[in-house]
């Protein structure tokens, strides 16, 4: 946005107008549906997994989309984008339902399992995505998305990440449910909530959100992972109380990340994975340090927060 | 060896607070007091196992910190708690580990014998090639003991060495204790839980309440009802059984 | 009886070891043709050297760190010790420039690189155990984001050196198998002889660390100062090892636990052996499959993260249960 003024818009240049609809608008956009979603994703994972670590990172779902676009490169090559992520979408939505059902019958003692067992469940499926790709020579095209940069998000090429905003407002409908599924399978029945359907329903969403974004703008790690953590740790667990805040706080996140990356090597950018996995892969470290010193609270911290900062 | 003033601060409170006693040459010691009292923290620290805050540990006249460890492993031997190995190790092979001090892995003909004694002692003949993670707890543990017997040390500090056994291998375990002490003339030091083994076959008994030494002292000295009920809150009553003082708690 | 049985275990690892080295040398080559063999062994030679070097320091390696920290589905690279090496290598060449000395020699940069990786990795990573106890969940899961965080920053410097050839830069700047760095080649091996020297009274404690922390103090091992060289050479292993064949993540892991389950022992001397066995023998025949089955189309990490990963979640979860 840098040196678009405002000036230059008010008084109409027609250029500048063109440059500010074509690039810079669904620019915007498509990192405010990158950050919104992507949170919304990982909340909605790791309330229903009731496991603070899971994530569309830590559980499998990008590494999925991305097979699903080589999938898409390799057996529909003339495809359009609604078609990559058609396929994306299945992809998605299948590993992540693997991932769930996998980590559900092995009931893990030790919360940290969970998100060591997806990093390396995505690390075998994204090691067969290469295969693949090294295979049918396809690493120069799928190379784009292994990275998620937005330098390529001009209209009539992004629209599809607008996909995120029903899914996300659906979210926000369901949110009561996916809060009680995630006190248990007994809970949820006892009062009344089909626990598989809407269990599988909520991971179907975050499944299909990431995906819109992967294929848009290439793969996103950390924020779904980090975002609702920094949010639980000042407001709580509560999911519908929380989603809201989720939702903007992940999309000033990936907005003041990418205006990093826009600045560091100017007049180039570097892409917002980078900028993203710096940031968040230094806050995570740091979320896993203070819940080990902390103890069983930690990051389930929400309510003493509250307190401290209620009397202060 | 003594120690003198030994505390010991986990998050600013105080678990072990300004413990000083001295260790009876040739006899069996042992630590008592409820969970949390702090003997396993000072039986730590006396072992040089824990770093203490403040205090002195004085072994034979030299800070034990300051002991060379090598030469320090030939004079104390100390068996923890918890010991779990995830290597493939016969109970031979652990046993032989005792002799590292001496031999640092090249074992003598001698040391060999001891080995064979050893595991004769412990009746640990019949299982000597079998894993160390095959083996059951009661097992697992003798084995340990053997490898702490091997390493032929003046002082020995057993910390719970009763725990997982059942009640045939742990009362042979106690008495192995007194024979090291009587035939062989070491010191051996014990963190127990049951009173009565500890009355039965120490020579002293120290008793800690809350990081504090509440008794110390000979076993007739330490075993009374007050004394007693004043360390577990709960009421006791004394029997002289072949002239030691036992306990009945209810 | 059984350390003959260890024996003659690792003489059939290493009959096999050899008939990987001679099938990678002699497959497909034209004997009859005086000047096309000396082209292919002249290309080969060097490659077989530096798989032979790499397989000696992260197999062994990996024995010794696991050891160390007394878990063994943990290893240095999967704590991305082998992404630091290459953060570091292209900080280096980022700060010295591209018309530098150390640019242009590569056995100054691999010097400096060694130093700075010593110095940061073990005061990194000793950081790491002590905050987390040891907690070995924590310490891997840590190691895993650790490594994203390393690769992130490297591909950003690479980036901000050139925006526009980056991709070159970065095939450079990290070594890999079609791109062995062979002009370090004698320094290597002279580094790994050097470090297993100065290192060996540790070498030798290594079967009494592995009895944890209590029992090495009670026989008499200086515990902390034991930990903290061995960490450094395992560091500088795998820095050699990273400098000549880029990142291989799953190896270590794999070719340490197949020595465990293959000898079943605690004995060092075997593990060690047994797993620097078997990573030449992975490396090399891998390489050989490489290069004659798949012709060269995808190279031998990507199967090595494959394996590695589903080798690493049956581990976890086998070991989990018990």
């Amino acid at each position: 946005m840098l040196d678009i003024r405002f000036f230059d818009l008010l008084t109409g240049s027609v250029k500048t107008w063109e440059i500010f609809l074509i690039s810079r608008l669904p620019r915007l956009l498509a990192i405010l549906c990158t950050g919104i979603g992507m949170s919304v994703a990982g909340l909605i994972m790791q309330q229903l997994c009731m496991n603070k670590f899971v994530s569309p990172t830590t559980g499998a779902t990008i590494s999925s989309a991305q097979f699903g676009i080589l999938l898409a490169l390799l057996f529909a090559p003339g495809s359009t984008l609604w078609g990559r992520a058609a396929f994306s979408f299945v992809c998605a939505v299948l590993g992540t339902w693997v991932f769930v059902w996998f980590i559900q019958r092995i009931r893990f003692k030790d919360v940290v399992m969970v998100p060591l067992v997806g990093i390396m469940f995505s690390n075998i499926v994204m090691g067969v995505t290469n295969y693949l790709a090294y295979k049918y020579e396809m690493t120069q095209a799928l190379s784009s998305w292994l990275v998620g940069h937005f330098s390529t998000v001009i209209r009539g090429r992004y629209e599809l990440v607008w996909l995120t905003v029903p899914l996300v407002v659906l979210a926000f409908v369901f949110a009561n449910h996916f809060n009680i599924v995630g006190m248990g399978k007994d809970f949820s029945q006892n009062l009344g909530v089909p626990y598989d359907l809407v269990l599988f329903m909520g991971l179907t969403i975050a499944a299909m959100i990431t995906a819109s974004v992967v294929v848009v703008v290439g793969s996103i790690s950390y924020i779904g992972l980090i975002v609702p953590n920094i949010v639980a740790i000042f407001k709580g667990d509560q999911i519908r109380g929380t989603l809201v805040d989720t939702a903007l706080f992940g999309a000033v996140f990936v907005l003041v990340c990418d205006m990093i990356g826009r600045v560091v090597i100017y007049p180039y950018e570097l892409p917002i994975e980078l900028i993203v996995g710096v940031i968040g892969s230094i806050l995570f470290v740091g979320l896993l340090l203070y819940r080990l010193r902390h103890g069983r609270k930690a990051v389930r911290l929400g309510k003493a927060a509250k307190k401290t900062g209620g009397a202060a | 060896m003594f120690v003198k003033e030994i505390t010991k601060r986990y998050d600013g409170k105080a678990v072990v607070d300004g413990v000083s006693f001295e260790i009876p040459k040739g006899k069996v010691l042992s630590l008592i007091g409820p969970n949390g009292a702090g003997k396993s923290t000072v039986m730590g620290m006396l072992s040089r196992l824990i770093a203490r805050d403040s205090g002195l540990v004085d072994f034979e006249g030299t800070e034990i910190t300051r002991w060379k460890s090598r030469e320090l492993s030939k004079r104390l031997a100390i068996l923890t708690q918890a010991n779990n190995v995830q290597m493939k190790l016969t109970v031979r092979e652990l046993v032989a580990f005792g002799r590292f001090p001496y031999s640092g892995g090249r074992l003598t003909q001698e040391d060999n014998e001891i080995i064979d004694r050893t595991i004769a002692y412990m009746e640990l003949g019949d299982f000597e090639e079998q894993f160390i993670d095959e083996l059951s707890g009661g097992q697992r543990q003798r084995a340990y003991i053997a490898m702490v017997i091997a390493q032929d040390t003046e002082y020995i500090l057993l910390d719970e060495p009763t725990n997982n056994l059942d009640i045939y291998h742990a009362t042979n375990l106690m008495r192995i204790v007194r024979r090291l002490c009587d035939e062989l003339g070491k010191t051996v030091i014990l963190v127990l839980h049951e009173i009565n083994y500890a009355a039965f076959y120490s020579d002293y008994i120290c008793a800690f309440v809350n990081g504090k030494i509440a008794k110390f002292g000979t076993v007739q000295e330490v075993i009374t009802k007050e004394n007693l009920s004043d360390i577990y809150k709960v009421d006791f009553e004394i029997m002289q059984i072949e002239g030691k003082p036992l306990s009945i708690y209810y | 009886m059984k350390t003959h049985k260890n024996h003659l275990r690792l003489l059939i690892l290493l009959l096999l070891v050899l008939l990987a080295c001679v099938g990678y040398m002699t497959v497909g080559v034209h004997f009859e043709n005086q000047k096309l063999f000396a082209y292919a062994m002249r290309i080969r030679t060097p490659k077989l050297i530096a798989m032979l070097i790499t397989a000696f320091a992260i197999g062994s390696a990996s024995i010794v760190f696991q050891s160390t920290i007394n878990n063994t589905i943990v290893t240095p690279c999967l704590l991305g010790m082998d992404q630091l090496y290459s953060l570091i290598h292209t900080a280096v060449f980022f700060v010295a420039g591209s018309g530098s000395f150390l640019a242009v020699n590569a056995n100054a940069a691999f010097a400096v690189d060694l130093a700075i990786m010593g110095a940061v990795a073990t005061v990194i990573y000793s950081y790491l155990f002590r905050k987390t106890n040891h907690n070995v969940l924590y310490v891997l899961l840590i190691g895993t984001v650790l490594t994203s965080f390393f690769s992130s920053i490297q591909t950003t410097l690479t980036r901000v050196m050139d925006p526009n050839e980056y991709d070159t830069l970065l095939t450079d700047l990290v070594a890999s198998f079609s791109n062995v760095n062979s002009a370090i080649l004698v320094l290597s091996v002279a580094v790994l002889a050097l470090v297993a020297f100065a290192f060996r009274k540790e070498l030798a404690l290594l079967d009494v660390l592995t009895l944890g922390k209590d029992q090495a103090i009670n026989l008499g091992v200086d515990y902390d100062r034991c930990i903290r060289r061995l960490l450094l050479g395992v560091t500088l292993y795998i820095a050699t090892a990273t400098a000549m064949v880029g990142p291989l993540a799953f190896l270590g892991l794999i070719i340490a636990n197949l020595s465990r389950q293959f000898l079943r022992t605690y004995r060092h001397s075997q593990l060690i052996t047994g797993s620097v066995l078997f990573g030449m023998a992975v490396l090399i025949g891998g390489q050989l499959l490489v290069e004659r089955v798949f012709v060269y189309s995808v190279p031998v990490s990507v199967f090595i993260t494959v394996g590695g990963g589903v080798y690493f979640l049956y581990l976890l979860l086998t070991q989990r249960k018990a």
